[in-house]
């Protein structure tokens, strides 16, 4: 009977009352007893207690589902404990799993963050995108605006709960379902809206079907991930060398290293956590990655950015030095242990300079970049296999116009061979830093020496930019040709191939919640349809935006488009900045729409980070798994809030 | 040149013309246009779950257009009502969302009241930590919360879901109300305490009487979000006896019958949503304000 559970329930919410009120007592007596020794007088002692005592719930609330669990927690992610078994230590194994991705579950968590991902690149801002527009819309002194402003925010509600989400899920059928049959009505009616339905849906299944292809390969994009670095190079030294060094360009170059020393650091800890046994090889570069980073910072005197730097930095180390020992077993003579701890000292030691000489001389940031150098060149002698000649011969071929692939008719040497045996990408983007230190270093003193080492860098990026992308071409057309030759799927493609071929003779019918290719383009779609509260925020600052700056600016002749580029965005970037910041943690922990518009076959390719958490620990109940990936994913939430508060420079407070 | 000159001069005020300016109606007609497709658009689900709940099984599968089912099938609702499952879910979810609301406002207001109207020291570290909390995810809380409900006992009961908010959870609606509270002034409390009362007095007789409005708008927010709370009850809530409303509803996703009785699944999400809805419309004001007040999206 229903009823026993209710009954049980009010008489376990008045025993909670009771000891609530208990606690909130006794924590009121301990503030008044704190307030007493720390010498303070009666009166203070007694408001010490009141305030204590009604802010009593919410302490202990917070001792108990907060700060206790939360502890908790990081000690069972070293377990393998299944609830009702006994508990056991597995050490760093849990996130081993997890972050190289082996294994089901390792797979499904790798899988979850590729989506989440691709939700944070293309959902959020379609989404921001949307409120924005509705924002605008709704920011007039009209009748009816009201209503519109309800009604526009209605799907938020109604997405918070199940119910409409079913009603999507039964809109969304393949056959039959309202969707499909409104559009096939719409591309009926006009031979142009036949045209363009094509064409957005030829689109939207070739984008997604490379993506899942790339998805399925370990290394899906060949050179061309040697490209990226060396556009972001070109991107930030091009301003520089070619231009005035103002300081806004440093500025914004300063910005994008410090992102990209960020993630970089993130990235290469966790492949030196995943590394079995433990290689704190990877660990050392982001040393060096954060000695770039407050040679930056210093040029521009920012103090506390360089404190930051070198604390995070020293401390990852210090995990590594003892994630090291721990994979020896203590014991520092063991095989390669002397090797790693004495790289991981040295790299140490340039972060901890700064903390005996004055920031502001010369001297100091010089040394700091000697100690840098130094650290390398150990590094490399030291650790066998990281920058030796058969890595660098790709870097030279690059530079001379050659390609980097040695066998293009061996399929094993394309599959295997080819995107592993190449240099690392972390060198590349490392080298970025690394320029950019140097050319900071250089500014006080030899100007024009800067500019010779800018081109010069400059160069160099073009030249690897360039080079590897059209080897990439080269690269996939040699994979296509012998996997047709040796009767194989052209593995990067694929997914591709399988609609690019089809159009536009055929009219395909989108598949919605049936079908991998489509179940994240659903997803987005319901989540724009509902992003009436990003819309609200949107609104709220548009309404901040006082009218004179419009007027002043059509009396200068401004056109629409300039006034929304030039006034609104920057004045509403505050409301900017935490929407994308809000959209992005969201894709993340999405759970509710993935677990009702899911079925067997769309689970994998929707799963969120969220749900894959919430089926390994309250589905199969694996603790120790689940509290890892948890501790994974609140890392990550953590260091996008931080990274956001940290650059909320480019965000116009009122002036 | 002459004119152009004047322009300037004489009519400063003016806005330079431009080609949409002397489009006059035919933009309003547009805007209107735009927003009453975008509304369309938002209202469009809910307006066809309400269609096809009322349609026949073979109408609901057929793959037609029409809204308005030809032959209103009132017997769907009447047929579900009568279902002991859902009277059941329906009296949960009316429950659990009682509890929870009667015990975390009672809560909140007396932490908000801590964080404004009284002064003790270590008032503001304690309300920094709690600001902190607000960025801590759900997910690092909820595994181990899990296994101190598993170890309570409590994994076959409605403790989990109701009991915690007793606990002021939500630094969020605590905010909130000590905002509002922050705006009542001062010389009332002191008033109060001259007069001899304690603060327990000052905080029922005085504090929460001034502050409906935001107990009202905390409220509002706490019934939604539970009303409409799907991931702690499936975790929890995982007996027959025990199902609210959302479980239910998602559980009819699982139908393998064929041809699916949407017709039947669309009238219970209707009922399930009518409530919230009709809060909403009643007190979409309180909604608006309290959003752009605090930042959160309830």
């Amino acid at each position: 009977m229903a009823n026993q559970y209710r009954l049980e329930n009010i008489f376990w919410a008045l025993g909670t009352v009771a000891f609530i009120a208990i606690t909130s007592y006794l924590i009121g007596l301990v503030a008044k007893f704190l307030v007493k020794l720390r010498g303070f007088s009666e009166t203070e002692q007694r408001k010490a207690f009141w305030g204590a005592l009604f802010a009593g719930p919410w302490i202990s609330g917070f001792f108990i589902f907060v700060a206790g669990p939360t502890l908790v927690s990081l000690y069972y992610s070293f377990t393998d404990y299944k609830l009702g078994k006994p508990i056991e230590w597995i050490g760093l194994e849990n996130y081993r799993v997890l972050l190289k991705g082996e294994g089901t579950y390792g797979g499904r968590f790798k899988g979850a963050m590729f989506n989440s991902f691709y939700y944070a690149a293309i959902g959020v801002p379609l989404q921001i995108v949307t409120s924005l527009g509705m924002a605008m819309l709704l920011n007039r002194e009209v009748k009816g605006i009201r209503l519109f402003r309800t009604i526009f925010y209605l799907p938020v509600i109604l997405a918070g709960g199940p119910a409409v989400l079913l009603a999507w899920r039964y809109m969304f059928a393949t056959n039959g379902g309202f969707v499909n049959v409104s559009l096939q009505r719409f591309a009926d009616s006009f031979f142009l809206f036949d045209y363009i339905y094509r064409s957005v849906v030829y689109v939207i299944e070739s984008l997604n079907g490379f993506y899942i292809g790339m998805a399925v390969r370990d290394d899906p994009i060949g050179p061309l991930k040697y490209t990226f670095p060396a556009l972001l190079g070109l991107f930030l030294i091009g301003p520089l060398a070619f231009g005035e060094w103002e300081e806004s360009k440093r500025n914004r170059a300063r910005r994008i290293i410090e992102i990209l020393g960020a993630v970089l650091v993130g990235v290469l800890f966790s492949k030196g956590l995943a590394a079995n046994p433990i290689n704190p090889v990877w660990t050392y570069a982001f040393g060096l990655a954060g000695v770039g980073i407050m040679l930056l910072n210093a040029r521009a005197e920012k103090w506390s950015a360089i404190r930051t730097t070198q604390i995070i930095a020293l401390v990852l180390i210090a995990a590594s030095l003892v994630m090291t020992l721990e994979a020896a077993n203590f014991d520092p003579t063991k095989g390669d242990t002397p090797k790693y701890l004495i790289a991981l000292i040295v790299a140490a030691l340039p972060l901890i300079v700064p903390f005996f000489g004055k920031w502001t001389t010369f001297t100091t940031k010089l040394m700091l970049a000697a100690a840098g150098i130094l650290g390398v060149i150990i590094f490399v002698l030291l650790i066998p296999g990281q920058l030796d000649g058969g890595r660098l011969e790709l870097i030279f071929r690059y530079l001379t116009f050659q390609s980097a692939i040695e066998q293009p008719n061996n399929m094993e040497y394309l599959e295997e061979v080819f995107p592993f045996e190449t240099i690392s990408t972390m060198w590349f983007y490392g080298s970025i830093i690394v320029v950019a230190a140097i050319a900071a270093l250089l500014h006080e003193r030899y100007p024009k020496q800067r500019r010779v080492f800018l081109y010069a860098a400059f160069i160099f990026f073009a030249l690897i930019a360039l080079n590897s992308f059209l080897d990439t071409r080269r690269y996939f057309q040699d994979f296509a040709d012998i996997a047709k030759a040796n009767g194989k799927p052209n593995y990067h493609f694929a997914r591709f191939h399988e609609f690019a071929d089809e159009y536009p003779e055929n009219r395909r019918v989108p598949f919605w919640l049936t079908n991998d290719i489509w179940s994240k383009p659903s997803l987005v779609l319901i989540t724009m349809w509902s992003s009436g509260a990003g819309m609200l925020i949107f609104l709220a600052a548009l309404k901040g935006v006082p009218r004179s700056l419009y007027e002043a600016a059509e009396v200068d002749g401004a056109s629409g488009v300039q006034k929304f580029f030039k006034i609104t965005l920057p004045m509403i970037s505050p409301a900017l900045f935490y929407n994308i910041v809000i959209g992005v943690i969201a894709s993340l922990q999405t759970f509710e729409m993935v677990f009702i518009i899911r079925t067997t076959e769309t689970e994998s390719s929707l799963m969120s980070a969220a749900f894959f958490l919430y089926q390994r620990t309250f589905q199969q109940l694996e603790i120790g798994q689940g509290s890892a990936a948890s501790w994974i994913l609140v890392v990550i939430i953590v260091g996008l809030t931080a990274m956001q508060f940290r650059f909320s420079k480019w965000v116009h407070y009122e002036a | 040149m002459a004119n152009v000159l004047t322009l300037k001069t004489v009519k400063l005020d003016q806005v330079t013309p431009r080609w949409w300016h002397r489009l006059g109606g035919i933009r309003t007609a547009i805007f209107y246009a735009v927003m009453v497709a975008i509304s369309a658009f938002s209202l469009f689900p809910l307006v066809w779950m309400a269609g096809t709940s009322l349609k026949t099984a073979e109408e609901a599968n057929r793959s037609q257009l029409n809204i308005i089912p030809e032959d209103a099938q009132w017997d769907n609702y009447t047929h579900l009502l009568e279902d002991s499952a859902f009277q059941r879910a329906y009296l949960n979810s009316v429950f659990v969302t009682t509890m929870v609301l009667i015990g975390t406002t009672v809560s909140v207001s007396l932490v908000a009241f801590a964080f404004s109207r009284l002064e003790w020291k270590g008032r503001n570290v304690v309300f920094a930590l709690m600001l902190g909390t607000l960025m801590i995810p759900d997910q690092m809380t909820m595994v181990p919360q899990y296994v101190l409900f598993f170890k309570l006992g409590w994994l076959r009961s409605f403790n989990p879901i109701t009991l915690p908010g007793f606990f002021a959870g939500g630094a969020a609606l605590i905010f909130l109300l000590r905002q509002f509270m922050m705006t009542i002034p001062k010389e009332i409390d002191e008033a109060a305490m001259m007069d001899g009362a304690n603060p327990i007095q000052t905080w029922w007789y005085i504090i929460m009487p001034l502050c409906r409005p935001a107990i009202a708008t905390i409220s509002i927010f706490l019934f939604v979000g539970n009303w409409n709370s799907l991931f702690r009850p499936i975790v929890y809530l995982k007996q027959a006896e025990l199902t609210t409303m959302p479980i239910y509803v998602s559980l009819l996703n699982n139908n393998q019958e064929s041809p699916i009785p949407w017709q039947n699944i669309m009238a219970a999400s209707v009922l399930f949503v009518l409530p919230v809805l009709v809060t909403f419309i009643l007190s979409q004001r309180f909604f608006v304000e309290g959003i752009t007040l605090t930042g959160s999206k309830g």
